[in-house]
């Protein structure tokens, strides 16, 4: 039995609520993406037809923008020690990277202390930040300008939509794998989608550098 | 149960760091903005050439008008409507109207009906 107890709070409500709304929308947005691309009536007629499909599409990208938006804008100092800590890289992160933080079975080797967020997941940040913007500001112009923008600049705009979407649809499934399923690291599921807690003992261990500072406060 | 909450002070460093991902989503929306008027402003420079230039070749043009064009109005007083100018002649929507698609067979089976008639 550890000596570690107790609870930290990792994730506030409002962040939460971000994270339930971009979760949702990010689903739909999928979702009728797929259908849309590979022309998949099924998927299209679950939202009642293609024509509805799209609209919800783009409602959704409405409510996907808005949420972070509003999110950053009500909480700017949460978002900045965010945006501080996924972009604080230290030998531990390099170290952490290497040995895959002891998810890949053949790699094998110490698992460095990690801050509130370990390597792996502030890369996923830094590509969610990044892409989601991307995935915005290129698919408003097709919705809003497809009859005044030029057709070259509109094609340009569904390549890098297209293109970011899957890379983040990637990247997001192996986030839901780690988060929701792996059985090391699923112990996060509960706190993000819930009530925002982490056992300590689990803090202690999978982000050492976090807690001995949340100890010393 | 002891619970644990960031208490840590809100540093510059975090400050700027938060800022200045702000600042590059707005320089990459800015870009995007910038690519996407410059193509607009060529699209448009374009279609403004081509269309002066349909304009030029319009206004060189000796006869403008295919109704007062004499070449036309002959066909129509000597083969098309005999006698007179009539664009809504029997003959010449036979002969000028033109079908498409689905109308090709039947006007196919009208021709030969002709030909056998003749």
């Amino acid at each position: 039995m550890s000596e570690i107890k107790g609870k930290v709070l990792k994730h506030s409500g409002q962040t939460r609520t971000m994270h339930w709304l971009h979760l949702l929308t990010f689903t739909v947005l999928t979702v009728t993406g797929i259908g849309f691309y590979f022309h998949l009536d099924f998927i299209s007629n679950i939202f009642g037809g293609a024509a509805s499909a799209s609209v919800v599409h783009r409602w959704a990208g409405v409510l996907f923008t808005i949420g972070p938006t509003l999110y950053i804008l009500a909480n700017f100092e949460r978002f900045s020690r965010f945006v501080d800590t996924i972009t604080t890289f230290t030998g531990d992160d390099f170290n952490w990277l290497k040995t895959m933080g002891g998810y890949i079975p053949f790699l094998k080797g110490e698992v460095p202390p990690q801050d509130k967020y370990n390597a792996g997941q502030k890369l996923l940040g830094l590509l969610i930040i990044f892409g989601c913007l991307l995935v915005i500001i290129t698919g408003f112009p097709m919705w809003l300008l497809r009859h005044d923008v030029a057709p070259a600049f509109l094609a340009f705009c569904y390549t890098i939509h297209l293109w970011t979407a899957v890379i983040l649809v990637l990247a997001i499934g192996g986030h839901f794998f780690l988060a929701a399923i792996h059985p090391k690291s699923r112990v996060e599921f509960w706190s993000m989608m819930v009530d925002g807690y982490v056992d300590a003992e689990v803090t202690a261990h999978h982000n050492a550098k976090w807690f001995s500072q949340l100890k010393s406060m | 149960m002891k619970i644990y909450v960031e208490k840590a002070a809100f540093t510059r460093r975090q400050f700027f760091k938060g800022a200045g991902v702000l600042l590059i989503s707005a320089v990459i929306t800015g870009v995007l903005s910038k690519i996407g008027l410059d193509a607009l402003a060529i699209s448009d420079d374009y279609v403004e050439k081509r269309a002066a230039g349909l304009y030029q070749l319009d206004e060189s043009m000796t006869i403008r008008r295919s109704h007062e064009n004499p070449e036309i109005l002959r066909l129509y007083q000597d083969f098309l409507s005999p006698g007179q100018v009539s664009p809504l002649s029997e003959k010449s929507e036979h002969l000028l109207h033109t079908r498409y698609g689905k109308d090709i067979p039947h006007l196919i089976e009208e021709m030969k009906k002709s030909e056998a008639a003749a």
